[in-house]
């Protein structure tokens, strides 16, 4: 067996000493792991940028369609405002009290020996109608007469008009007599109250009985 | 097997100096490069959700807007109609001559109308409208021509009620009355 002797291995050691240098190694590994890092990241940078576009892409849209967007939203906020500003004006129209078809009856009601001298008519605050009718009556019962009147104007505007009242505010017989149709009659003044209550004041019908469910079988 | 690495005190050196080395590659990386770009790309995709989004729902509110605009066609006309009821300028100037003219063509002379008085509407719909309360003195007139005038009056005029009428039979004349009518109207404010 021939004999190796090592005369240069302190050169040797060092060499290899010198090949497993830890910063060496480590800054190949720091290199290799940037390069790895740079990939990565140009990557993500390219990503980004298909994002950019498509942002671009989307906000050219919105732009396009913004100034639409706005001038619906602001008319639809004006049609909105006009329908309930109509519906409140038509509950007003629709709410309010014709004093026309009442005069109309009142007309029909007064006999040719009663005279009107006055009537005060006024809506309530919670829809109600209130009439104050001043007037003479005359006949041989002129208090029968007054009655007549409210008898007729009570039946009349119950027609109508729901939870009519017709009462005597006021009936005095007067001293003074008249000459209708050639003959002399007595005469009567009287004041009456008539409250009634409009279609729109009405209360609400109450509703019914429950009807019976039928079960199933 | 167990392999024992006997490290000098230099290499042990250069091994930190390497670890030091890759922590601040790691940080210098995710600070400045990887984390604001990272930032960036979630704030530009939330941007782009919030867009789609707004033009998503534009379309539905073009869509709903157009769909109104057919359905508000008649409250339109009529609200057109009613706000066309109230000229331009003050109603003190106009009110009391149409009123004047109004009983006139009705064969009742000499009417007045006075403003009492002007409120706004308790209603948020109706802020741009007002409430004037009229007094219209109709100081005489036959009953039956009356009830014709008040009949129409009260088809001509739709935002105007009467709250109060009072009628008293003149003492000189009883065939004749003295009239006096309490009228608020709605009117567009100007």
């Amino acid at each position: 067996m021939a004999l190796h002797l090592n005369l240069l291995h302190e050169e040797i050691l060092q060499q290899r000493q010198r090949q497993r240098d830890p910063l060496k190694i480590g800054v190949m590994v720091l290199g290799a792991l940037g390069a790895l890092m740079l990939v990565y990241y140009l990557w993500n940078a390219y990503k980004v940028l298909e994002i950019r576009n498509r942002l671009g892409q989307v906000q050219h849209d919105w732009a396009k369609v913004e100034p639409k967007v706005t001038a619906a939203q602001k008319r639809s906020a004006e049609l909105n405002s006009i329908i309930s500003t109509t519906k409140v004006l038509d509950g007003m129209i629709d709410g309010r009290f014709f004093w026309a078809p009442f005069l109309e009856k009142l007309s029909r009601c007064v006999a040719l020996n009663a005279q009107l001298t006055s009537i005060d008519g006024s809506v309530l605050d919670d829809g109600r109608i209130s009439i104050v009718i001043e007037g003479l009556a005359a006949g041989r019962e002129p208090r029968a007469a007054a009655e007549e009147l409210r008898q007729l104007l009570l039946e009349q505007l119950g027609q109508s008009y729901a939870e009519v009242k017709v009462e005597f505010k006021s009936l005095e017989d007067l001293d003074t007599i008249v000459n209708i149709g050639g003959s002399n009659m007595a005469m009567a003044r009287f004041g009456l109250n008539v409250t009634f209550a409009t279609a729109a004041a009405k209360p609400s019908p109450t509703p019914g009985p429950r009807t019976k469910v039928r079960e199933p079988k | 097997m167990k392999i024992q690495v006997k490290l000098s005190k230099d290499q042990i050196k250069k091994l930190m100096l390497s670890a030091m080395g890759f922590v601040v590659l790691v940080y210098v990386y995710f600070s400045f490069f990887l984390g604001p770009l990272n930032t960036s790309r979630d704030t530009m995709l939330a941007q782009i959700d919030e867009l789609q989004n707004k033009v998503a729902s534009s379309k539905s509110e073009l869509t709903k807007t157009s769909n109104l605009e057919k359905q508000a066609d008649a409250s339109t006309k009529r609200f057109a109609a009613l706000k066309a009821l109230s000229p331009e300028g003050a109603p003190i100037a106009w009110f009391p001559p149409r009123m004047k003219a109004f009983f006139a063509n009705q064969e009742i002379d000499k009417t007045t109308a006075r403003l009492e008085t002007s409120v706004a509407f308790k209603e948020t719909d109706l802020a741009n409208w007002m409430r004037y309360n009229w007094l219209l003195e109709l100081p005489q007139a036959d009953f039956s021509t009356l009830g014709k005038a008040v009949a129409s009056l009260e088809n001509s005029e739709p935002l105007l009620s009467i709250m109060r009428i009072s009628i008293k039979a003149l003492p000189e004349d009883p065939q004749f009355q003295q009239i006096t009518l309490s009228a608020s109207t709605a009117m567009v404010k100007r």
